[in-house]
Parts: structure tokens; sequence; C-alpha cells
């Protein structure tokens, strides 16, 4: 049997070996690897208890043996190979399971409070234990998209936005838990699916019709036209600049100050949902022809994709990255699944969360490691995900 | 090898030559026999010549001289013993010792006998039988143990070089091979040269007559077992038409040639055979060598055509009974569906969600969603009425600027009932709720509905046989109907307006009728082909119409190029229920009581020399069969390459 020159490293502090290389044989998989450094720690540390490790080759994560992974990959056995290992992500558990009368259209959460959209034409808002703690109910039609706009104390501000053409900014008390409508925006010709809200949460919030982008604060303040068909999702990048996905195919990004766009990025499918990550600059989007894409909205010929994630059978209708990972995303379909992704390993999703009944419309994911998926099943799930894994 | 008789000959002669020398020495053995005891000359067969001038005339045994005798005889002695010796004929000298010997009887005998050529041993038979040792009998030992020779077992190398020299020679021209008679001698000549060049070719052209084909064993008096009639053969060929048999006779099995009978069929066979001489029609047949690969045309790869729909996405569950029509909203946003349960219902295409369900009180036979964008109306059609519903699913301003116009006419002047069997109403009360705004009544039932392109008129079709009152064309905004048709050409099926042209589309059981509505007459009559046209639908350019028809075929017309369709696609198994084109992508679409939706590519180019390119690119199955129906209607998103089809299991499929 052959054997390959390894070196093992890792950016955890726990879990250091020394940098010697080491012979390992070329038909290990993870787990004949995850036992020799468990092994070396132990030998270093006696008091060590087994983790389990994933390993990483060159950014790309293990999954077969080794001697098939660098086949694959290219990647000389000659040489000595280096080989990052972290710890390995334990399945996310499911948690809670909140009941609505409703399909279930949009969450938002932070870290004390779920608030979701209904197509009961009423907003929710959830403890992340899974209590009911109030119901927003004002809307004449379904509300498509919900958002946390700021919180002050025990006073929160939050969005709401409705097919009947109407954002409501509603102020809610949560200790004397009373919620009153403080603005009702309008502006649209026709329905607002989706809102987003600025990263620094105090001025204004944007949001989307059919064809146009509105960014407003009681009446609009700009209009972002140039989408030619009905735009699904618009997010901020940062404070200058929001992003919007549409159903003719491209991802625009706009400057806020000018109401310019700055790049179109141009797909092939219809696009659902994007998302952005700060952490690794990167957008992702989820089309209708089950792939989510990675861009990068910096390319100035603009049609670059990173990456393809395809393992989804329907379309792709929610896709969130992880508010304090780089590499990690989660993603919603029609075919009643939320898979948990990671861009190193693009293969196959880490995990495949199958608690749906029914189409997934929306995820979310909060920083204390709560992932969130509500669906046409009536149903908001949470998964409890370890958050110590978040940071590493 | 040497013959056995020719070696036996040359024995015999060797062996009389062997006895003669033999003799010679044994008469001299004999005769000095007699004169002494043992007188023998050792000098050997020498001539004695030489010791001519010796006393001596050898040397016997004991190597002692043998001395000449002394010769006293002269002539006259010799003559005188010649004449008085009786002896003297039998008196041999001997020059060995040179005594005269006389001869014993014997060996008179002896000298006798092989003068006369004869064996000196009187015991020995020349005539014995020969032992035949080369003879036919194989024998288990072989005569002679004498290996083969090398020689005959390898090539030998001056055969080699002979042959080689004359190849060489032949090479070299030096040996001319064997010369060819040639016949320029004139033994021959063209017998046909000074004939006609007609009767010449029409040798070249003659066939020879086809040949009987030989025998075979089915013939035979005896045939092998196997090709006997079995009973259930033979009953097969007994029930068989003559002209059907494969063969014209029972083999039949006899023991011998001699009670074989008569061919019974023997004058009708050659008559038969006279008759395929004398008039089958013997000609060359020009045969075209084609590859049928090179006839089929050249069409581009579906993958090359992306993009189209592939796969079912989405399915829209909510409907009790069989969901006859669905049309969807120009934003493209909602889909209406009409439903044998009696309800209309209002879909959220991207979700799927029903956000709306009006109950109309009747099987819907079709809806139609009004194609002006600043408008938000439904038409719906069932029994003999037509509603006209708002569903509000839009803008406030589109619903305000849809609400005005279905109130416009009122403050005008009162609706001129011109022929009193249409009656509109205006929807009171919970109608009114839900979205119902207008009612028109017609006189009889009403099949299909569809609007203008500006969204003002509307069509409706009430199928009756026996009147000209089927097609009504409503203004909506004057609140007025009409008959355009004065007189009855046919049941009509389906129609439809020409998308920027004022044409008006009718659809016969055969024919589709083209009328120009600001001229009011007939342009062109398009024909089928088919039995039952069952739907249609006209281009966005408007120069193309496709038609469905109930014997399962969808023709393609070319309105610029003929009245006959360009092209029939005989892709399904069932009754082809709807037709669709796409608005924006060159796309149309097929529905059918097998199920299936088949969704071709159908690229219309400006060049009017250039056909339109249409390629099946996708069969597409997702809905149950119920009652021997499958899919009842289809229809194209507006902007997306997506296609809606409406099915009798009472669901919508969102094929993207």
């Amino acid at each position: 049997m052959s054997q390959i020159q390894a070196r093992f490293f890792t950016e955890d502090k726990r879990y250091v070996v020394d940098d010697v290389p080491f012979s390992i044989p070329a038909a290990s998989e993870v787990q004949d690897l995850s036992n020799v450094i468990n092994k070396l720690l132990e030998a270093k540390n006696a008091s060590h208890s087994k983790v389990d490790f994933d390993f990483l080759v060159r950014g790309q994560f293990l999954r077969t043996s080794l001697s098939t992974h660098m086949a694959t990959e290219g990647i000389s056995t000659e040489e000595v190979v280096e080989i990052e290992y972290v710890e390995r992500i334990t399945a996310p558990e499911p948690e809670e399971c909140m009941m609505h009368d409703d399909w279930i259209s949009s969450v938002d959460a932070d870290a004390e409070w779920i608030l979701t959209g209904s197509y009961d034409k009423t907003a929710r808002i959830w403890s992340t234990e899974g209590k009911p703690a109030m119901t927003v109910a004002g809307h004449t039609d379904v509300v498509k998209d919900v958002a946390w706009v700021k919180r002050e104390g025990l006073t929160s501000l939050l969005l709401t936005a409705s097919l009947d053409q109407t954002v409501l900014l509603w102020e809610w008390n949560s200790e004397r838990n009373k919620v009153k409508a403080r603005h009702c925006c309008r502006g649209h010709a026709g329905s607002v699916d989706t809102i987003s809200v600025d990263p620094t949460g105090t001025k204004v919030r944007l949001e989307r019709a059919r064809q146009k982008l509105k960014r407003q604060q009681r009446t609009p303040l700009m209009t972002l036209s140039g989408h030619s068909e009905a735009v699904s999702s618009v997010l901020w990048c940062d404070s200058e600049e929001v992003c919007s996905a549409s159903w003719d195919h491209t991802i625009r990004i706009w400057d806020v100050d000018t109401g310019g766009m700055k790049t179109t990025l141009t797909g092939s499918k219809v696009f659902n949902c994007i998302s952005y990550s700060p952490l690794c600059r990167r957008l992702a989007s989820g089309s209708t022809d089950r792939h989510i894409r990675l861009w990068d909205p910096r390319t100035k010929d603009g049609s670059l994709v990173l990456l393809s994630l395809t393992s989804h059978t329907g379309w792709v209708t929610a896709v969130k990255w992880a508010p304090s990972h780089a590499h990690q995303l989660v993603s919603g379909s029609l075919d009643n699944l939320v898979k948990l992704w990671d861009t190193r390993s693009c293969k196959a999703p880490l995990y495949d969360l199958a608690a749906h009944e029914d189409k997934v419309f929306c995820v979310d994911w909060t920083e204390s490691g709560l992932m969130l998926s509500g669906g046409a099943d009536n149903k908001l799930y949470t998964y409890r995900y370890s958050a110590q894994q978040a940071e590493a | 090898p040497v013959t056995p008789t020719l070696d036996c000959g040359s024995s015999v002669h060797s062996s009389l030559v062997g006895v003669d020398t033999r003799l010679s020495s044994e008469c001299v053995a004999l005769g000095l026999q007699r004169l002494s005891s043992d007188i023998r000359n050792t000098v050997g067969n020498i001539p004695m010549e030489w010791y001519k001038d010796f006393p001596h005339i050898g040397y016997n045994l004991d190597g002692k001289k043998i001395y000449k005798p002394i010769r006293n005889k002269d002539e006259l002695d010799d003559f005188l013993d010649k004449m008085e010796n009786p002896e003297y004929w039998r008196t041999v000298h001997d020059k060995q010792t040179g005594s005269d010997v006389v001869l014993s009887d014997d060996q008179v005998e002896l000298v006798n006998r092989l003068q006369r050529g004869q064996f000196g041993d009187v015991n020995f038979n020349e005539c014995e039988p020969m032992v035949e040792f080369f003879s036919s009998d194989v024998m288990i030992h072989p005569v002679t143990n004498r290996p083969a020779d090398k020689r005959s077992f390898i090539p030998s190398l001056t055969e080699k070089e002979k042959v080689s020299k004359l190849v060489h020679a032949i090479k070299m021209g030096w040996i001319k091979p064997r010369r060819v008679e040639d016949d320029g001698r004139g033994r021959y000549y063209n017998l046909w040269a000074s004939e006609d060049s007609s009767i010449l070719a029409r040798h070249k052209m003659h066939l020879p007559a086809p040949k009987i084909p030989l025998p075979g064993h089915h013939e035979s008096y005896n045939p092998p077992p196997e090709y006997l009639f079995t009973d259930e053969e033979r009953a097969l060929w007994e029930q068989q038409d003559p002209a059907d048999r494969k063969l014209p006779f029972v083999p039949r099995k006899y023991s011998s040639l001699r009670q074989v009978p008569a061919f019974s069929q023997f004058i009708h066979e050659r008559f038969e055979r006279c008759l395929d001489l004398y008039l089958c029609p013997r000609q060359r047949k020009m045969r075209v060598n084609v590859n049928p690969e090179d006839l089929i045309p050249q069409l581009p790869k579906p993958k090359d055509l992306q993009p189209f729909p592939t796969t079912r996405s989405l399915v829209y569950r909510g409907h009790s009974g069989l969901v006859r029509s669905i049309s969807v909203s120009p934003s493209g946003q909602w889909l209406a569906s009409g439903s044998d349960d009696g309800s209309v219902r209002f879909w959220e295409v991207c979700s799927s969600r029903c956000m709306k369900t009006v109950q109309v009180g009747g099987a819907v036979k079709s809806v139609a969603w009004n194609p002006n964008p600043s408008v938000c109306l439904l038409a719906v059609a069932l029994d003999s009425v037509v509603l006209i519903l708002s569903p509000s699913l839009a803008d406030k301003q589109v619903i305000l600027s849809s609400e005005r116009l279905l109130s416009a006419q009122q403050e005008g002047e009162e609706p001129a009932e011109g022929n009193g069997s249409v009656v509109w109403s205006e929807a009171e009360g919970e109608e009114l709720n839900q979205g119902l705004r207008l009612k028109i009544q017609h006189p009889k039932a009403v099949h299909q509905v569809v609007w203008h392109a500006k969204g003002d008129y509307l069509a409706s079709v009430m199928p009756d046989n026996t009147s000209h009152l089927q097609v009504y064309i409503h203004q909506l905004s004057r609140r007025r109907s009409q008959n355009p048709f004065s007189r009855n050409k046919g049941l009509v099926q389906c129609i439809s307006f020409h998308p920027i042209r004022p044409y008006f589309f009718v659809a016969t059981q055969r024919s589709i009728r083209i009328y120009n509505l600001v001229k009011q007459e007939m342009t062109k009559k398009l024909q089928t082909n088919s039995k039952w046209i069952s739907s249609m639908a006209v281009h966005p350019g408007g120069d193309h119409v496709i038609c469905g028809s109930y014997d399962c075929k969808l023709s393609w017309f070319d309105l610029d190029l003929s009245t006959k369709p360009y092209k029939m696609l005989r892709h399904h198994k069932k009754a082809v229920r709807g037709v669709a084109y796409h608005r924006l992508y060159p796309l149309f679409a097929s529905a059918s009581d097998d199920g299936s939706v088949i969704v071709c590519h159908g690229t219309v180019y400006n060049d009017l020399l250039q056909n339109p390119l249409i390629v099946p690119v996708k069969v597409l199955r997702g809905h149950v069969m119920t009652h021997d129906l499958g899919v009842l209607d289809v229809t194209f998103h507006p902007t997306q390459p997506w296609v809606f089809s409406s099915g009798a299991d009472a669901t919508i499929c969102l094929f993207t």
C-alpha cells in the first residue's frame, strides 16, 4: 500500500499538533485521519477526549479516500501534502417547531426574538425558545417579508412588507407586549415582496416592488429602476451598496448615494433569492434551475460564477450565509429540504435537514447559532447549531 | 529403381562371364593334374610372351622354376597329329605350362553348354519362379532399412540455381514467354457492324428472362422426412388460397421413381410460365441509391435551443374537478384557473399559493386574463354566461382603472339592445364582494372567451350547428355585443384575435377562416386536413397559426406561405386538447389526452424566404390520467420560458 507524506496543521489553538511530516496510507479516509490526530493529541495531552475532525486538502474538504481525492484534484503525491483539519461540524439539532395558521413566507431572527411573516396576513413574534409573544395584524393581504430594524432596550422597530403594496413600520414593546403601527409606507405599484434593512439599522430601509426598487422613509427616498421584471430579493451589501436579484435573470448592484447602477451580474435563470456574506465577500444566489451559485460582486465583467452548488431537486427559494462563518451557507428549496453547505465541499452538502413536509420558503441564521426554516407546511423549525464551530 | 527382371538379366550375364574365366582356369588345373601331380604356375594372368625368351615359363607353388617342355614338334608333326590323333580335337594347349591337355568328356560337355549359352552347372534351373520382393503387398518389415537420402528432402541447390537463372533470363527479356496466338489474322469479324443502331440499343437493353428456380428437396420423389407435411401443415395448406400457398404442391414420398404419377399441374404450370415470359414487362429499373440519413433534415440539437421547460417545478393543488382552462396574468405573477367544480381560483405563480377562490356556480369552460397590463380583469365563460371578474390582485391604480373601464358606459347612453339576445347585467351583493363585476348573458352555452390584445373587446363562442349566432364580439367600454357573421359556415370550435392587425380567426371543424374586421370580409381560409379542430393559437407575430385537432395532429400554418399546413406534427398518441405560443421565446406547446405536454421550438424568421424551424424539444409528463382525460389546457408564462398545464386530475403543473 502506498504512503503519502502529509503535514497536519490547524487554526484551532486547542488541537495543534507538531509540525512534522507523517507518512500515512494513501487509502486512508477521514475517519482514519481523525484517529491519527486524536492519537497525536492524546500523546501530547493525556486528558484529551476524542474529537471528530474534518480535513481540508488545498481548501477542499476530504470526502473520499486521500488518494482518490488527490487524483481528482490533480495534486501530486510526490510532495508533502499540507492537510488542514478542523473540528467536524456536528449535525444541527432540531429544537423547536412553531406552528402557524398558514404558510410562512419569511423569517427574520435576532438573538432574542424571531419574527415571521405568514400568508394569514399577520406577522408573528416568537421567542427563540418557541413561545409566541405577539401577533402583528394590520395588513390587508399576505405578508411577504419581515425585518427587524433596531432594538433599544425593550422597544423594537420592525417592518413588514405585504402584497397589499404597503410596508408597515411597527414599534413593539416587549415588556408590555404592545405593538403600534408607526408608519405606513406606500409607493409601490405592485406587491412588495422583499425588504431589507440597512446594516446600521437607523435610517433607511429598502424594499422591493415589481420592477422597481424603492428606498424610503415614509415616502420613497429613491427609486432604483432598471429591472425589466419582478425583483425577487434585495439586500444591503454595506452601507453604500444595495444588491437586487430579479426574475429578468440579473443581479444588479446599486450605489445608494447616487442611485445609479454599478454592476450587473447576468445569469441564465430566474433568481429567487440572494445572500451576501461580508466575511467572504461573496454573493450566493438561488435560482429556479436548482443550483446555488456564488458570485463575486466586485468583478467588473459581471458574469463570473465562482462556484455552483447542486444538490437540490427543486427551485431554490431561500439561501443564507452563516453570519459568523465565511464558508457556510444554508439553503431551502421547493423539494422540502433545507441543506447546509460548506463552500469548501462543493460536491455535496454537509447536511440535509429533511424536517419539512412541504415547500420551504425561508431560512435564516442567527449569530447565536440558531438556524430557522419555514415553509408551506405552516411550521417554523429551529435547529441548534453548535456555536463553537462558528468561531472556528 | 531397377526393375527386378533387368536386375536378373545382368546377374545372369555376369555369372556367365565368371563361369567363363573359371572354366579356363579349371581346364588348366584339370590338364595339369593329368600331367603331373600339382604343377601350378603362380605368375598370374599375364601375357605369356613375356617369358618367350626365358627357358622357364613361371614358378610353381614352391617357387621353383617351371621349365618349358622341350618343344620338338614342328608343323609337320602337328599336321600328322591332327590327322592321326583322334584326341586332337579335345587337346588344348596350356600356355601357362606350355603343355598340351586332353579334355575329358565332362569338360567337353561343359564347354559345349557354355557355347550354347547355358549355365555350366547342370543342376541350375534358370526358369525357377522369382521371389517377388517388391510387390503390392504391404510387408511388416521393410525390404531395405536404408533411411531416405538427404537429397530427397533438401531442396536441390542446383535446381535452385537453374530456376533462378531462368527467372533472371525472363526478367532480362532474354527468354520470351510462350507466344500468344493472335487473332489478327481476321478469323472473327463484327457481324452487326452494318446494323441499325436502334436495334443495337434494344439489344443492349435486353434482360434475360427470369429463370425458374431449381427443384429442391420438396420436389424430390423421396424427400427427407422433414420436408413432408405434417397434418397441421397439410390442413393449413388446404385452407390457404392457392395464391398464398408457399408451395404449389404437397411433397410426397414414393418408394421408387417408377411409381411417381404424372404431374397433374404440368400443363397449368407451363402455361403460367409462358404467361410470365410473355406478359412480364422486363425493363431495367433505375434505382436511386440514397442514404436514408441524408433525407432527414439537419435539425439542431434540443440542447442548443435552450431555454425551454424541462422539469415539473410546482403543482397547484386545490381544485376538486377537472381544470378546463388556465390563464396567466400579463405580469406573470398570477395564474387563474377555471374548473368543473364551479370555482375560479387565483394562484400566486412563484409559490403555488391559492390566493383567492371565486365560486361562480357552474362548470367553468374558459378563463381569459385581460392582456392589457393597465387593467386587471378576467373573463370567465360558464354555461351561457360570460363573467367579468376583477380579482383585485394588482396595484390600486390598476384596479381603479379597470373599475373605470367597467363603469364607463353608465354615464353614457343606455345600452343598445340591438338583437336582444345578449343581456348585460351588473353583479350585486355577495357576488360583488367576490370580485364579480359584469354578467353577459348569452342565448346558448358559451365554450370559449378570448380577449383582443387591447383589452377592450372580447369574443365568445357558442358552438351551434343550426344557427348563425355562434360568435359574439363584445365591447367592454360601451357594453355592446355584436354578431359579426350573418351566415352559418359550420360548427365554430374556437376563435382568436390577431395580436396586431384587425383580423379575426374562426376555427370550424375542419378549416380556419380569417376575417378582416375592418373590411368585414373573409381574407383567407386555411385547410387543416384534420377531422375536428380542438384548439388554435396565433403566433405573437401574427403570421403563423398552430391548430390542434382531436385526431392527434398539430398543424402549423404559415399564413404567407399557403393555406395548407406548413407542417403536421403527429407526436401525440391521443387527441390534442390545447395549444399555445410563447409571447417572447420561440416556443410552442401542445397538450393532449395522453397526459403529456410536448414543447416544441419554433423559430420564425423575418426573412420571408426562410421557413420556420420547428424542433420538438421536450415531452413533459406530470398529470395523472383521469377518466381517459389527460391535459386539458396549456399556457405559457408571459416572460419566462415556463409552461403551465392543467389536467383532468384537478391539478395545474408548472414546468420550468
